[in-house]
C-alpha cells in the first residue's frame, strides 16, 4: 500500500508523518518530504537514531548530507523511537523515487498527541514549499 | 542588514572549527549575519562530517599533518597555504533554496575579487566538465556546479552545516600548493599573480556585502562565544573519539 502524501501530516523543516494505532497508541512513521528531497538534490550520507531513544518534537534526531550540506532531521513528534530503516542509509537513491514509502526513516510511538497539532496539513505545507520558491 | 565581520586571524584546528561551532549557535539567536576569514597556525587536514577517519590513509601526503573533523559535509581539505572563510547568516531551515543560493553568492564575489587581481576564476558549472571524482577523498578533486576553477584545477570549495534558524558556510581558497597536497596547486602556481589573504578581506567582505544587503561593522568573538568555542573544542574538535567517531 503506498502512501498518499496529500494525507499526511508535514513539518515546517520538510519531515512528513503517517499517524496509525497500534494497541491504542499512536505510531508517527516519519520521512523528509519529496519537495525537500528535491530540493536537498543528491542524499549521500545519512545518520540514523538508535531504537529505544526517547525524542521530543523539534529535537534532533538523525542528520543527512547532501551537496557538501550537512542538515539535522527534526522530530515532528514527541516519543520513542520503536523502528529504524536500517536498509535506507546504504540506499539513499531510492528515497529520490519513492519518498513516501520507501523512504520512511523512523516510527516513533507518540507520548504525548499535543506534539502533533503544529503540524501542518499538506495545503498547508504545500504553500510553504511554494513561499519557499 | 547589520552584519559583522571579525578580524583575519590564525588559529588551531580545533579552535577554528569550534569557534565557527559556537559563531552558529550565536546567530541562532542574535540574527546577525557573521563573515570571518582565518589561517591555520599548522597544516591540517579536516575531514568531510561524514568522512571516516580511517579514510586518511588514503592520502599518505598529509598523514603527519593534524587531522580534525568540520561540521560540514565534503570531502577533505588540507587546509595550509590558503585563505579560509567561515560565513554565518540567519536562515530558516525550510529556506532550501536560499541555501543553495548562498554558494552561488560567495563564489560569484570571490571570482570578481580575483578578477580584479588579473586572476580568471569559473564556476565548474560553465566550464566544459570534467575532471572531477565525486567520491575522490580530497574535496579539491572532487566538482560541483559552484566550485571555482582555473585552468581546470579547483581552487575554491565551500560546505555547509544548516541548524534551525541559520546557515554555516566553509569555504577554502587555494592560494598555492602544500607540501601536505603537492597534487593540488593553487592561484599562485596556475598563474603569474601572488595573492595574500590579507588583500582579499576586504573586496571580498564589501562585494558579498552588496550582493546580499549586508552592512559590515567590525567586531569580534563576544566573551560568550568565546566561552562557548572553548567548550566545544573539549567536547567535539578537540576531542579525539570525536574526531574519529566514524
Amino acid at each position: 500500500m503506498s502512501r498518499d502524501k496529500t494525507k499526511l501530516l508535514y513539518a515546517e523543516t520538510h519531515e512528513w508523518v503517517d499517524i496509525s494505532e497500534e494497541s491504542g497508541k499512536k505510531i508517527a512513521t516519519v520521512g523528509i518530504s519529496g519537495f525537500a528531497i528535491e530540493q536537498l538534490n543528491d542524499l549521500v550520507y545519512m545518520d540514523l537514531p538508535e531504537v529505544g531513544r526517547t525524542v521530543a518534537a523539534g529535537e534532533e534526531f538523525g542528520e543527512v548530507e547532501s551537496v557538501k550540506a550537512v542538515s539535522p532531521l527534526y522530530s515532528p513528534v514527541s516519543g520513542e523511537v520503536i523502528d529504524v530503516h536500517s536498509d535506507l542509509p546504504d540506499n539513499l537513491e531510492g528515497i529520490n523515487d519513492d519518498p513516501y514509502d520507501f523512504g520512511w526513516i523512523v516510527k516513533i510511538r507518540v507520548d504525548d498527541d499535543s506534539s502533533l497539532a503544529s503540524l501542518l496539513d499538506y495545503g498547508t505545507y504545500e504553500k510553504q514549499c511554494a513561499e519557499a520558491g | 542588514m547589520r552584519a559583522r565581520l571579525l578580524p583575519l586571524t590564525a588559529g588551531s584546528a580545533s579552535w577554528n572549527m569550534a569557534a565557527d561551532q559556537a559563531i552558529i549557535e550565536s546567530v541562532e539567536h542574535s540574527s546577525v549575519p557573521t563573515l570571518r576569514f582565518y589561517g591555520w597556525t599548522e597544516p591540517t587536514l579536516s575531514l568531510g562530517y561524514f568522512q571516516h577517519y580511517e579514510s586518511r590513509n588514503q592520502h599518505p601526503a598529509s598523514s603527519q599533518a593534524t587531522c580534525v573533523r568540520r561540521s560540514t559535509g565534503g570531502g577533505a581539505i588540507l587546509h595550509d597555504h590558503e585563505l579560509t572563510y567561515c560565513l554565518v547568516v540567519p536562515m530558516a531551515a525550510s529556506a532550501t533554496r536560499q541555501r543553495q543560493d548562498l554558494y552561488r553568492h560567495m563564489h560569484t564575489t570571490i571570482a570578481d575579487v580575483l578578477a580584479e587581481l588579473g586572476v580568471t576564476a569559473r564556476a565548474y558549472r560553465l566550464e566544459a566538465q570534467g575532471g572531477g571524482d565525486r567520491s575522490a577523498f580530497l574535496c579539491f578533486q572532487r566538482r560541483t556546479d559552484e566550485d571555482l576553477v582555473v585552468s581546470g584545477y579547483k581552487i575554491l570549495g565551500s560546505a555547509q552545516r544548516r541548524s534551525r534558524h541559520a546557515v554555516l558556510q566553509h569555504g577554502s581558497l587555494l592560494l598555492r600548493a602544500s607540501a601536505y597536497a603537492p597534487e593540488l596547486p593553487g592561484i599562485s602556481d596556475l598563474t603569474a599573480s601572488h595573492v595574500e589573504p590579507a588583500e582579499l578581506v576586504k573586496p571580498i567582505a564589501q562585494g558579498l556585502g552588496q550582493r546580499l544587503d549586508l552592512v559590515w561593522t567590525s567586531g569580534r568573538l563576544s566573551e560568550q562565544e568565546r566561552l562557548r568555542g572553548h567548550q566545544i573544542e573539549a567536547e567535539r574538535f578537540g576531542n579525539s573519539v570525536w574526531n574519529r567517531r566514524r
